[in-house]
């Protein structure tokens, strides 16, 4: 245990005690009341976003998270206004920094362990209080002064509480209670819904070619009734640009099959039991090793570019520096007044909208593939180290559990495990990268990261729910 | 008061929370038992500091601030209607 000198790390200790914990399940908890606890937190979560905030008087000004709204969960203008940003970012914060050693952790002395996971809450607690107070203010949900103080003061409590329910959510179901994670719950719930909107949408929307539906389905089957001329009224279904169409549909649903495809790719390494003779056992090292998490971290730090650039360019817009942090516009095409990045770093770091943007200019399309792949394979390789699921973590686990690779001498179980796990998580890092850039090219519905979350997620709790009904079965069977 | 962290013996994460859905997804193909074990292992007697809550606890709580914000509306609505009228 390392003593002495000051450490970052204790400076959580005194509010470690004002910090909701949910307790640990002591018990195990039945497959069913899993279910039922997950059901209950998505209800909560679902009430949650589309319950308006009281006292707010527009929520129409521009909208700095318009481009992140669906993978942070979150919808405007109600509760659930910040969604899992705070939970994310703390995340991404404390593993950043656990990972440049700036903050030094012992992962083997649980005390240290205990101060991190502190740490975090404490972190996602301010950010929530941050985010609420700077919302407020920066006149999001109206003038300051029309607002009140007492309705100001209303929102952020508003806000807060909102937030540290996602927290408990989150944890409650992570410690055993539920299925997942409550992040993950959250996202894939929101991705979904937004496909099933833009897919299936009755809502009518007059962009001068009369009233058009908005759902790509409904759209293509009132355009076949009602136009006579049947083939234009096609072409009209699969290609029209400002509405979600056919085309983007079946991206989505290309890209889905694509992804599940990919998920079964793994190096299955042979292990054996010492002790027990016989016992035969398999170690599967995916090629998503890292799963989605290199994505929910990219999308996190580019999200949190975004608000950053936007609030710059509002302020000082004619800041050379500022210019080159990003440019932004309205967008022609929303009434919501959301603005699109149209020049700086962020456009770079921004999918381009559609192929003709891309041959019209091709270093976007090159910077922001490159870009990316590099951060996908960046995040998936600090992202073993730090979760615990490096070469040497996992070597030390088989060690545990007495297991060998047969063929191969005990110590040199990391060196094998060292030829995989690095590249798997790298490579693997990198064609999530690609496939989300895949996505985003084709046009899938809810942007390309928001589809590969939404895919891996359900791909997990598939995994889960598979794992929790063979354990059942196991009960029952013995 | 006997109490367990959830601390998983295996993990070493600073992103504890994000940590382990990780572990869920690409963890639950492991094989032959590699993935529940040591668990049981890991029994801490001290007290875990912080405010320890129930599961019931944060359920009931979400749903009294639903309530609450729900009442805020219905009050902030009928306070505009004795006033406007």
């Amino acid at each position: 245990m390392p003593s002495g000198g000051f450490r970052v790390l204790h400076l959580v200790r005194p509010f470690l005690s004002i910090l909701p914990e949910v307790q640990t399940a002591d018990r195990k908890v039945p497959f069913r009341e899993k279910v039922l606890y997950t059901v209950i937190s998505l209800f909560i979560f679902l009430v949650c976003s589309q319950l308006p905030l009281y006292g707010i008087h527009s929520a129409t000004g521009a909208d700095p998270f318009y481009w992140m709204r669906v993978i942070l969960a979150s919808n405007r203008g109600t509760v659930m206004e910040l969604g899992i940003t705070p939970l994310v970012t703390s995340g991404l914060v404390m593993q950043l920094l656990a990972g440049s050693k700036i903050i030094e952790v012992d992962n083997s002395v649980r005390e240290d362990r205990e101060l991190l996971n502190g740490a975090q809450k404490l972190l996602g607690v301010l950010i929530t209080i941050g985010e609420a107070v700077a919302y407020v203010l920066s006149g999001m949900y109206g003038d300051i002064t029309d607002l009140g103080a007492g309705n100001a003061i209303l929102i952020i409590v508003q806000l807060f509480f909102a937030g540290i329910i996602v927290i408990c959510l989150d944890e409650l179901l992570q410690k055993g209670y539920g299925l997942g994670s409550g992040i993950s719950l959250f996202i894939a719930t929101n991705i979904c819904e937004s496909i099933i909107w833009k897919a299936f949408s009755p809502t009518t929307i007059n962009s001068g070619r009369g009233a058009e539906f908005e759902g790509a389905v409904i759209a293509l089957f009132h355009l076949l009734i009602t136009r006579t001329d049947k083939v234009r009224a096609l072409r009209e279904a699969f290609y029209r640009q400002n509405l979600p169409n056919v085309t983007n549909l079946l991206a989505t649903v290309l890209v889905f099959l694509i992804v599940i495809y990919f998920q079964g790719f793994r190096v299955v390494l042979p292990v054996r039991s010492k002790n027990a003779r016989g016992q035969q056992g398999s170690y599967p090292i995916k090629l998503f090793y890292t799963s989605n998490m290199p994505i929910i971290l990219q999308s996190a730090l580019v999200s949190n570019l975004y608000f950053i650039s936007q609030l710059l360019y509002r302020k000082y817009s004619g800041n050379f520096l500022v210019n080159m942090l990003g440019k932004w516009k309205e967008s022609e095409y929303s009434s919501s007044g959301q603005s699109i990045p149209v020049g700086g770093l962020v456009y770079y770091i921004t999918p381009p909208s559609s192929l003709a943007e891309m041959a019209a200019n091709p270093f976007h399309a090159l910077f922001y593939l490159t870009f990316m792949l590099t951060a996908c394979a960046l995040f998936s390789k600090t992202w073993i180290e730090v979760s615990g699921s490096s070469a040497r973590d996992v070597a030390k686990q088989l060690k545990e559990q007495q297991m060998v690779m047969p063929g191969h001498r005990e110590s040199n179980l990391q060196k094998e495990l060292n030829r995989y796990i690095p590249t798997a998580a790298a490579f693997g890092g990198m064609c999530i990268g690609a496939l989300t850039v895949m996505a985003d090219f084709m046009g899938a519905i809810g942007s390309g990261t928001g589809i590969l979350l939404a895919v891996t997620i359900i791909y997990q709790y598939f995994e889960t729910f598979e794992k929790e009904r063979a354990s059942e079965l196991g009960f029952f069977g013995f | 008061m006997v109490a367990r962290t959830g601390d998983p013996p295996r993990g070493s994460a600073a992103a504890a929370g994000l940590r382990r859905r990780r572990m869920s997804g690409a963890g639950a193909g492991a094989g032959a038992g590699s993935s529940s074990g040591g668990n049981m292992l890991r029994f801490y007697t001290d007290d875990a500091p912080g405010l320890k809550i129930t599961p019931t606890v944060v359920l009931v709580m979400s749903l009294g601030f639903i309530g609450f914000v729900t009442a805020l509306h219905v009050i902030g609505k009928l306070y505009h209607y004795r006033a406007g009228v």
